[in-house]
């Protein structure tokens, strides 16, 4: 059995132990869900630098490699916050999230192919890097933004945190997924800026409105919205729960606007336009 | 606008992250407040302006930008294309309106930061961020007023002193505008090197449409992800050639074929294998002979050959539904076909359709029928090819339920001199030769034994005869070192094992029995690694600055930079070089540098401070 097949399968016992964690919300079980994805992240990581060897270039050149380098991002963020905030039921989503990401690589070519000359910078390591780290941020958000929803109209205040860590006051979903967000926006400009300043050293411009550019434009945009409408809706006399639960939605919203930017810009009637898209060459 | 907190400072990260510890300065009221100036103010005017814009851009790439008008017509037909054109959609982010909203965006971030502007360390990311963006639109207008971006190619050992500009004219047509450089380019060199060629062994299944490359390791038994398929690699060579042999595999005749030689006195002019069973003739053209070799199944079928100068004739098939007759090609007879309530009539036939020359002179590439069908609704008149026997099922007829093939054609064909080589499995060895339409000889024939071909000066001989013609295929290793590798893999699946060579040069896949599945042995290093140009500029018969430029690496001059862009994909003979001056750089770069420390600043430092500054009023 391959390693990504193992991989996928840690994932998914990783999620279900999330799950039994829940449940029986023991000491032992959290320990084992962390650490089952602990070494999923491992083995995932394994992936993207067995991958680097083999194929003499950074991980991420096609589309197959960039998921795989998703997928592993996305564990490591969620590992960073579950260690920072200690979640609970997060994990199982998120493990779930990773597992698909992983799965949908498994689904592109594999084939290892050189690299165009435009691909060999380090503004592209780090514009990459930068990029992944802000998905995968988004990506937890978008998992917090879907417990608010799905356990707000059955407790008053669902909790992420557990009470048992000392000395930290307990936090709704609704404000985890802003601070994940705020965690990852930074991230999202960086690469937006690096992409540009590659661009300029690549192409000769640092924006041209290729269909790439726009769609992270659009993500950055509609991210910037979400951060933005908290002062706009009380002025519009939007109650606090109300608002919630619309930021939480447009969270989702700006969710999928990340994964068309992703992978969806193949579909664009303009995609045979654009410098960026994975193409199928 | 509703009045409530009206001239609260608040930034995002207050409201939701660190509610209830907002120890900011409140400003006093303002009473003097305007309505015009608290609508360049607010946030819910950068909201909207945002939301449009990303709507802008949603369409900006939808509609495909900044195409001809031909091409806007040929997509959305004239009057969806007019429209657009109209409303500037063609060409969203280069619009009136577009601009128009990042000026109104323009306007609302300097309101908005003099507004909240505040000289407390913590403001710095907030005001920061809100400059950057500034800056970079305005970067952006320089570059749109006084910026220039083309290219040109330049072949090697030339020199240029403009480039090439494309812009779509007031018609929405392209147009090239020559731009004159103050300096000369020299090319002096431009090396373009290729990748070393590396070999994969790429499988493919046909129904899920998956692509997945195989590690290749000999004595590897491997499955193919997602699928029943298995690949066992069972030998490996790095310089292979294929070499085919025919041979007779066995005595009794299951394909028989005859090795014939063509001299003229005592030169062989052309000699090869005739398979009676596939490529059973050869044409010499500009003799018109042909030499053909057929196999009968028995002495009388052999000696009716022998005898009738036709081949047999060609055959027509009619089928109604489940019932289905052939009948020979006789022109101009109606032939009732009972209990159908239709009539058939062969009107003329072809060699080749649409061919204009008489049919004599006709080479068999498509030959065809004219059949006209007499039914119940009148006379259909239908060509009918041997080559395309689906053809009426593509094209309209009115008797759709009438199908009509014809076979036969291609071995009746009769060239002025034919050579007939006849054969059966009792033994007996018969050589017609045909000379226009009539026997001219009867001979038996013998192997190694020149026969003589009356009016012409050839002579034909039949070498060799095989009952069981195969080939045999070897594949030999020619050297060691890695040029045309081959692999010799077995695929299991459904349909049972099968093995075959797969070699890197081949341009075929290979399909397992199934058609389903394929392996493809292929090189990839065969694309470009790097490209580079040595370039020289000159100025006034001077050269003043000499760089070799290559992609993410260009030369900066007086403004201008030069880009390695592309390059000859035909003959790599020349260089292909952009060339951009854009005098907003610095100020776009300071944006962006003033946008990344900000972000950083209002997401990571500040929350940071902000706890260590709690922490300390606590203690």
């Amino acid at each position: 059995m391959s390693i990504i097949n193992i991989t996928l399968i840690v994932y998914m016992m990783a999620s279900v132990a999330y799950i039994v964690r829940e449940i029986w919300m023991s000491a032992g079980t959290k320990w084992v869900s962390f650490g089952l994805l602990v070494l999923s992240f491992c083995l995932n990581l394994t992936l993207v630098i067995t991958r680097s060897v083999e194929a003499g270039h950074p991980p991420f050149s096609n589309l197959y490699e960039s998921l795989v380098f998703y997928a592993c991002c996305t564990v490591f963020v969620y590992l960073i916050f579950e260690f920072v905030y200690n979640f609970r039921i997060v994990g199982a989503l998120a493990s779930v999230l990773t597992m698909l990401i992983l799965f949908y690589a498994t689904l592109q070519d594999d084939t290892i192919r050189p690299i165009m000359p435009a691909l060999k910078s380090n503004w592209m390591l780090i514009h990459v890097i930068t990029y992944m780290l802000g998905y995968a941020a988004f990506g937890i958000a978008f998992v917090t933004s879907i417990i608010f929803l799905v356990t707000k109209p059955f407790g008053k205040k669902p909790q992420a945190i557990s009470a048992e860590v000392k000395g930290t006051s307990p936090i709704t979903f609704d404000k985890l997924s802003y601070k994940i967000v705020a965690f990852g926006f930074p991230f999202l400009t960086l690469g937006m800026v690096t992409g540009a300043v590659w661009a300029k050293k690549a192409w000769g411009d640092y924006w041209s409105w290729d269909p790439k550019e726009t769609w992270s434009l659009i993500t950055w945009l509609a991210y910037l919205v979400y951060l933005h409408t908290p002062l706009v809706l009380p002025k519009m006399n939007v109650n606090k729960s109300k608002m919630s639960v619309i930021l939480a939605c447009w969270l989702l919203f700006c969710f999928g606007i990340v994964n068309f930017t992703f992978v969806g810009l193949n579909y664009l009637p303009s995609a045979s336009d654009s410098a960026h898209v994975y193409g199928s060459k | 606008m509703k009045n409530v907190k009206k001239n609260q400072p608040v930034t995002a990260s207050e409201t939701m992250g660190n509610q209830g510890e907002r120890t900011q300065t409140t400003q006093p009221e303002r009473k003097d407040s305007n309505v015009v100036w608290d609508f360049f103010c607010s946030v819910k005017l950068a909201v909207v302006i945002i939301l449009v814009m990303v709507v802008a851009c949603i369409i900006g790439t939808v509609i495909v930008q900044e195409k001809t008008l031909d091409e806007y017509m040929a997509r959305y037909g004239y009057g969806f294309a007019t429209f657009l054109r109209y409303t500037q959609l063609t060409n969203v982010f280069y619009s009136y309106w577009f601009s128009f909203l990042l000026v109104l965006l323009c306007a609302n971030l300097i309101c908005c930061t003099i507004k909240r502007w505040r000289n407390t360390f913590l403001q710095t990311g907030f005001i920061l961020t809100h400059l950057s963006l500034i800056l970079i639109l305005l970067g952006g207008v320089i570059k749109f007023q006084t910026g220039v971006k083309g290219g040109v190619n330049v072949y090697e050992g030339k020199t240029v002193n403009y480039f090439l500009t494309q812009q779509l004219d007031r018609n929405g047509k392209l147009d090239y505008i020559k731009k004159d450089l103050p300096f000369s380019i020299a090319l002096d060199d431009f090396i373009l090197e290729k990748n070393e060629p590396k070999f994969q062994l790429v499988s493919f299944v046909k129904s899920s449409d998956r692509q997945k490359a195989l590690e290749i390791k000999v004595g590897k038994k491997q499955r193919v992800p997602g699928s029943d398929y298995k690949v066992f690699i069972k030998d490996y060579i790095p310089d292979a050639e294929l070499k085919q042999e025919p041979v007779n595999s066995s005595d009794s005749p299951n394909n028989p074929a005859v090795y014939v030689k063509m001299y003229s006195s005592d030169d062989v002019l052309a000699e090869g294998w005739l398979l009676a069973n596939e490529q059973n003739f050869y044409d010499d053209k500009k003799l018109n002979l042909r030499i053909e070799y057929l196999w009968k199944s028995s002495q009388q079928a052999l000696d009716k050959a022998a005898t009738s100068v036709g081949n047999e004739t060609p055959m027509v098939s009619v089928a109604i539904s489940d019932w289905m007759q052939e009948y020979p090609l006789e022109l101009n007879k109606t032939i009732k076909i009972e209990g159908s309530g239709y009539a058939v009539k062969f009107v003329q036939y072809a060699f080749n359709y649409g061919d204009k020359r008489p049919l004599e002179e006709q080479p068999p590439e498509n030959p065809a029928v004219l059949v006209e069908i007499n039914g119940p609704e009148g006379v259909e008149s239908r060509w009918v090819f041997e080559k395309f026997p689906d053809w009426d099922k593509m094209h309209p007829a009115r008797y759709k339920e009438v199908k009509i093939t014809c076979s036969g054609f291609t071995s009746t064909r009769l060239a002025k001199n034919t050579v007939r080589v006849l054969q059966s499995p009792d033994g007996k060895r018969t050589l017609v030769h045909i000379s226009d339409g009539k026997i001219v000889e009867t001979v038996p024939w013998e192997l190694k034994k020149k026969h003589a071909i009356a009016g012409t000066n050839r002579q034909v001989e039949v070498f060799d005869y095989y009952p069981s013609f195969d080939f045999k295929r070897e594949v030999i290793r020619k050297s060691d070192e890695v040029k045309q590798p081959a692999v010799l893999v077995e695929l299991d699946g459904p349909q049972g094992k099968m093995e075959d060579w797969l070699f890197a040069n081949s341009q075929y896949a290979t399909w397992y029995k199934d058609k389903n599945f394929a392996l493809v042995y292929e090189a990839t290093g065969d694309s470009i690694k790097h490209f580079t140009s040595k370039l020289r500029i000159v100025e006034n018969g001077q050269t003043v600055a000499e760089k070799t430029i290559r992609v993410n690496d260009p030369l900066k001059h007086r403004g201008y930079a030069i880009y390695q862009s592309s390059y000859d994909p035909e003959a790599g003979q020349f260089s292909g070089l952009q060339i951009v001056k854009d005098p907003g750089i610095p100020v776009v770069y300071s944006g962006f540098g003033a946008l990344c420390f900000g972000v950083i600043f209002i997401f990571y430092i500040k929350p940071f401070l902000r706890k260590k500054q709690k922490k300390g009023v606590e203690e």
